[in-house]
């Protein structure tokens, strides 16, 4: 156990390694000339050199990737002339937006697509699995911000049943007192009910156009999961030593069908990043994939840089927790990663 | 998909499929292999409806998808705009075309850059012994410690937006996918006794790789790259989105669903939701194909990709 969870460690560790290399050489050596950007097209070559000095890029390439990696774990995220504030100050601000929205959207793909794979897997209708399948593809086909932009149409322009794209809370009501930074949570520990319900009926869309892929993929890994473990043989014994269909199933083929579904939790993690970026834009969600977007039209790298190189820390981690617990649960797991 | 997943008694349907695909392995074709399944085809006829937009669309809809027209703007569908007319009066339709054929070529090009770079790296890192497989490999995880979208963003941030410098970035974000796959592969024919056959007859190394090693990999690749296929396209419209892809007013399914969104709330639906069907069928048509490719490789259906 001990040597899977430290083999673990050390590939992560190489990986957010040579995840940080690349990230410095595509987002400070290749891009034209990062202090122009900032002084402008106009300023003086003393101005110019003056600027090239404060951000260290008359160092070494070594030098500056040392600033940049010491920097970086020190928290120092840099100052973003977009928002007019410290990157990490932003950052901070708006995670629970993202996390809330997040929340809501995986709680929501992981039991529809449970539910959805357990109707065709357990009553084998082939139509219902076509149906299913063809579903699960058409959701990982779909542009997210596209799926917002359909959603809008429906059930905003042209129903009036849900709100536009006026971000967390309408414009007359007021934020609850910041607890867990969730609207939802805080407006019920308040008690305040006419801002939950405004809170549940602004999330409501982004959270559908947002659950849309991480459904398909659970859809896809349970169903196949299920099918396969629904061949294995001690389901049969389960089976012939007197449980009703219903029961084997549930206790012996769900959990290890299931399981699987573990790892994927690492790509989620991956998901909730790539959705935050493409969803929040749509409904003026204020969240750390609005931002980013924000940032990259306005140029104000030093976002960029900190969203890139925190999203390859978080996604690496993630994978290595999912491997260790996996480890920890599934014995045959940690046997074949030690060999 | 495939009965024999869904059929109770799977060891009999397994045994009746390895037969089936035994005949096709000596008459087949992706046609062949389509047709078996409806959702495939249906997948297939999609996608060439497509692909003859994006070739021929010039000379079926002779309009220019960049001549601005300021008295046409936001105009509804009609039999001279099929797709409507955008907020500065060009056709949609056009445009549609056009951006059909900036997505397919993109696509193409990540897939057999990728494929091709990828192809190469897990070779070498299967049948090296040494260093170079383990330094090789860990440079593969260093791109696959970022969400794919981010490195995308990334390394076209880096480069400059634009249509090259996108198809670069998907294009590394997918090399990683191809050399591992290619690597275990190599890896299991490698302990395969024909091998140690061949080498004992006096085979050459390139000999053993171009007629033995590589052949035995194309059914893996070949499913690996509609999946790739189908994620470049979405990776495009997302970088399009962002601002980083093909930039305006060069037509992009991505920039024009983006354009598409300051018209949905005042009711010009056409503007945004047409680019986005041609996302969606273009990859809902590679995935259903590929997925049919995969289950005729492995017919216990317990393979999954993604």
């Amino acid at each position: 156990m001990l040597r899977l969870i430290v083999t673990r460690i050390s590939t992560a560790a190489a990986a957010i390694f040579g995840a940080s290399i690349l990230a410095f050489i595509f987002l400070r050596v290749t891009p034209g000339d990062p202090a122009r950007l900032i002084v402008g097209p106009l300023a003086s070559a003393k101005t110019l050199e003056a600027q090239r000095h404060a951000m260290g890029l008359d160092q070494s390439l070594w030098t500056q990737y040392r600033d940049f990696i010491t920097s970086f774990i020190h928290g120092d995220w840099g100052f973003s002339y977009s928002a007019g504030r410290s990157v990490a100050g932003e950052i901070g601000s708006r995670l629970p937006a993202t996390l809330e929205l997040g929340l809501y959207a995986f709680v929501l793909a992981f039991v529809a697509a449970l539910v959805a794979a357990l109707l065709v897997t357990y009553r084998r209708r082939k139509e219902a699995d076509n149906a299913a399948r063809l579903f699960a593809f058409t959701a990982l086909g779909v542009p997210p911000f596209w799926a917002g932009l359909l959603l809008l149409l429906i059930f905003s322009e042209h129903l009036h049943l849900l709100p536009g794209p006026e971000g967390r809370l309408s414009l007359a009501t007021q934020p609850p007192g910041k607890i867990t930074g969730f609207y939802t949570i805080d407006a019920l520990l308040h008690g305040q009910l006419a801002t939950f319900a405004d809170a549940v009926r602004h999330l409501i869309l982004p959270v559908l156009a947002f659950a849309l892929v991480p459904f398909g993929y659970l859809f896809r890994l349970l169903r196949a999961n299920l099918l396969e473990v629904s061949r294995e043989q001690y389901l049969l014994v389960a089976r012939s030593k007197g449980l009703t269909e219903w029961t084997a199933f549930r206790r012996h083929a769900l959990p290890n069908a299931c399981l699987p579904a573990l790892t994927a939790s690492g790509l989620m993690l991956g998901q909730l990043i790539i959705g935050s970026v493409l969803v929040e834009t749509v409904f003026n969600w204020p969240g750390v994939g609005e931002y980013v977007v924000t940032a990259i039209t306005r140029q104000d790298y030093a976002v960029v840089q900190t969203f890139v190189m925190l999203s390859a820390c978080a996604f690496v981690l993630a994978n290595a927790a999912v491997d260790v617990l996996y480890g920890v649960i599934d014995p045959r797991v940690r046997v074949s990663a030690a060999a | 998909m495939s009965s024999e997943g869904l059929t109770a008694d799977v060891g009999s349907q397994v045994a009746v499929t390895r037969e089936r695909r035994g005949r096709w392995e000596r008459s087949s074709g992706l046609l062949r292999l389509a047709i078996e399944d409806r959702l495939a085809l249906a997948g297939l006829i999609v996608l060439s409806v497509l692909i003859v937009l994006a070739v021929f669309g010039p000379l079926l809809w002779p309009q220019d998808p960049l001549a601005v027209k300021l008295s046409h703007t936001l105009q509804p569908p009609s039999f001279a705009h099929p797709m409507g007319t955008d907020g500065v009066g060009r056709d949609v339709f056009a445009r549609f075309c056009a951006g059909a054929r900036t997505s397919l070529i993109v696509a193409t090009m990540v897939v057999l850059v990728s494929g091709v770079a990828g192809g190469a790296i897990g070779l070498v890192a299967g049948l090296s012994r040494g260093l170079t497989g383990v330094v090789l490999m860990r440079a593969m995880d260093a791109i696959l410690a970022f969400p794919p979208l981010v490195l995308a963003m990334a390394v076209t941030l880096g480069l400059g937006a634009g249509v090259t410098a996108a198809t670069i970035g998907i294009a590394i974000t997918t090399v990683p996918y191809f050399a591992r796959i290619i690597r275990s592969d190599v890896l299991r024919i490698r302990g395969l006794p024909l091998v140690e056959a061949t080498v004992a007859l006096g085979a050459s190394k390139s000999r053993l790789i171009g007629r033995h090693v590589l052949p035995a990999t194309l059914p893996t690749v070949l499913v690996l790259g509609t999946a790739a296929y189908g994620d470049a396209i979405l990776t495009l419209a997302g970088l399009g989105f962002i601002g980083l892809g093909v930039q305006p007013p060069a037509p992009e399914w991505g920039t024009m669903i983006t354009q598409g969104l300051q018209y949905a709330l005042s009711g010009q639906w056409w503007v945004g939701v047409f680019p986005g069907l041609g996302v969606l069928g273009a990859v809902v048509g590679i995935s259903l194909i590929g997925d049919r490719m995969r289950d005729l490789i492995d017919p216990t259906g317990t393979a999954l990709g993604s």
